[in-house]
């Protein structure tokens, strides 16, 4: 079980002189999971996020990264072995992007042949070209230099990443850019990041587990759904009332899909009075799995022969990876309470239906 | 018009005496700057680290700077006696506040930004100098550097009143023996070599502005 924990914070504190800044934090953070620290500002999430390297000592408590105490190891090695994203960027303006990059690799003397393979492998893996690795910063647009600095956490290989509002400084179109790459990237690499930010969609778009912190305490803790139904005042007001739209719009239909649909093919014959699990309606596919249409079972006459006249048209489909939030939008705008989802080949998935939809938050647990 | 054609006359005729001693005013310049640099720049360094030590140091090398030279000299032949030592001291002394004050400021105004970035990708204390402070601040260090040689490249004429050689020589030479045409082509000589300087090094500043991204 411990095994599969990066990151533990026990019971920590940091005071400054007075101030309590951080407040007794528990956290444990597993592997390959993309945490997310969230609060209004001065609430500490900055300063909890810097005391995993070691960049701020805490006070009291106890935190572990990979199981070992960091006050046990030698804060250089441990930094070296952390990816770190900082606040507006930091990249060095007197180094090129490629110095930039391998700048982990200097310190810890790697040969100059690897520097460059590294560097080459990182500029494409961001989507960069590669003619960028001779340029300066200074040079660069701002959502650019921020690939650039998430390219250089990665140059050491660490299995843990740290971005301090790693997306604070760009412009709302490359912000969202910015986090689709992320979100595709951490799927092939399966990091585990520790991500603070102060927007709330960014935490639900980001963030498998979301953690809300206020005044140095952390105050609440979950999956994004878990966050939507947490009852605490303070929580509510900061998520806002928009908040479960914001969720709804990161969740893809699949989580709603119903897949148990009767399906026929043209030809068949159906009782108009069979029983099908309450559905009044059968979807006919042909032999492909496309969808050509669905027969209202009342509709059919008395021979049961399911033929072309009957079928009624299924007016658009939607893809799998859509949100649930773009769903009930379409449903709504289309005055149905049902659509079908088919993929990318048209081969039919099933229907997402507005109750599915209503009863998720009722759900137990969400994920 | 007469006076320029003397001093024309006297460049033709004692030009090889006349660049030897340019060339011993440079060497005095050269050697004065090494110096100030060695000391000036860790000086610095040392300093901006903690803010008491800082006004002590500033502090003193600053009174240094205000001791109006003849009077630095002065007290300097009664310690030293004459000759070239003291005169070399006293350029060092006038050259630190500069080279001390431009490495300490520097070294501060460094951005938090990528001191913070280096630190948190794991540079130790001599890799956070060496690969982000020093090239950071290296153009103010420079022009630090600059203004101590220009400025002790003037200074380096009054080193005859202490009896080291130097550009000076041949002014007090002039004016001792009423030799306008002498007095002449040294001023001009020393007035050109200090311009020349200037815009040598200038060339140099700025690529280094460019190269460290200051300037677009």
């Amino acid at each position: 079980m411990t095994r599969d924990i990066s990151v533990e914070l026990q019971n920590v504190d940091k005071i400054y002189d007075v101030a309590k800044v951080v407040d007794g934090v528990n956290l444990s953070i597993n592997k390959g999971e993309v945490l997310v620290l969230i609060g209004p500002s001065g609430c500490g999430k900055t300063t909890t996020l810097k005391m995993i390297n070691q960049l701020i000592p805490h006070t009291s408590g106890k935190i572990l990264v990979n199981g070992e105490d960091v006050t046990k190891l030698d804060p250089v090695e441990l930094r070296r072995s952390i990816g770190y994203v900082i606040q507006y960027i930091g990249l060095l303006p007197h180094l090129t992007i490629e110095e930039n990059i391998t700048f982990v690799l200097q310190l810890t003397k790697r040969p100059r042949k690897e520097q460059h393979e590294k560097a080459l492998e990182l500029v494409e893996k961001v989507g960069l070209p590669e003619e960028f690795l001779k340029r300066f910063p200074r040079e660069l647009s701002g959502g650019q230099q921020q690939r650039v600095g998430v390219a250089r956490a990665l140059a050491g290989d660490p299995a843990i990443l740290l971005m301090d509002e790693p997306f604070g400084a760009v412009d709302p179109l490359t912000r969202e850019q910015l986090q689709n790459e992320l979100l595709r990237l951490q799927e092939a690499i399966q990091k585990t990041i520790v991500f603070v930010t102060h927007d709330m969609q960014e935490a639900f778009k980001i963030g498998n587990r979301i953690g809300i912190m206020k005044e140095g305490k952390l105050v609440a803790m979950g999956s994004s759904m878990e966050i939507i139904k947490t009852e605490d005042e303070f929580v509510q007001n900061f998520i806002g009332r928009g908040a479960l739209f914001d969720v709804l719009d990161n969740i893809p239909v699949t989580r709603v899909l119903k897949k148990d649909v009767p399906t026929v093919r043209e030809g068949d014959f159906l009782n108009r009075n069979a029983d099908l699990n309450g559905w009044e309606n059968v979807f006919v596919l042909d032999n492909k799995g496309v969808c050509h249409g669905y027969v209202p079972l009342e509709n059919l006459d008395s021979s049961g022969k399911i033929t072309s006249d009957k079928l009624l048209s299924l007016s658009g489909s939607c893809p799998p990876d859509l949100s649930i939030k773009k769903a009930v939008e379409e449903m709504l705008y289309g005055g149905r309470t049902w659509i079908p989802v088919a993929d990318s080949n048209d081969i039919f998935q099933g229907i997402v239906t507005f109750d599915s939809c209503a009863n998720l938050l009722s759900e137990e647990g969400g994920k | 018009m007469d006076v320029f054609m003397q001093a024309w006359m006297y460049f033709i005729n004692r030009r090889e005496y006349m660049f030897e001693t340019l060339a011993d005013h440079f060497i005095l310049v050269i050697w004065a700057t090494i110096i100030v640099i060695l000391i000036g720049v860790p000086v610095g360094l040392l300093i901006s680290r903690t803010n008491r030590l800082k006004e002590i140091v500033i502090g003193t090398v600053g009174m240094f700077y205000t001791i109006p030279i003849l009077a630095l000299l002065g007290f300097l032949i009664t310690i030293m006696g004459v000759g070239t030592y003291p005169a070399l001291l006293a350029l060092v002394l006038y050259g630190l506040l500069p080279v001390v004050r431009n490495t300490c400021v520097g070294i501060i105004q460094v951005p938090e930004m990528a001191k913070e970035a280096a630190i948190g990708m794991g540079a130790n204390n001599l890799q956070l100098l060496f690969k982000v402070e020093i090239p950071l601040s290296f153009p103010v260090i420079f022009a630090g550097i600059r203004t101590a040689m220009v400025m002790n490249f003037s200074l380096a004429t009054y080193a005859v009143f202490i009896g080291a050689g130097g550009m000076g020589r041949i002014i007090m030479q002039g004016i001792r023996t009423y030799n306008t045409g002498m007095l002449l082509a040294g001023i001009i000589l020393v007035v050109v070599a200090t311009v020349s300087l200037d815009r040598l090094v200038g060339l140099i500043d700025n690529r280094i502005q460019r190269r460290f991204s200051l300037v677009e």
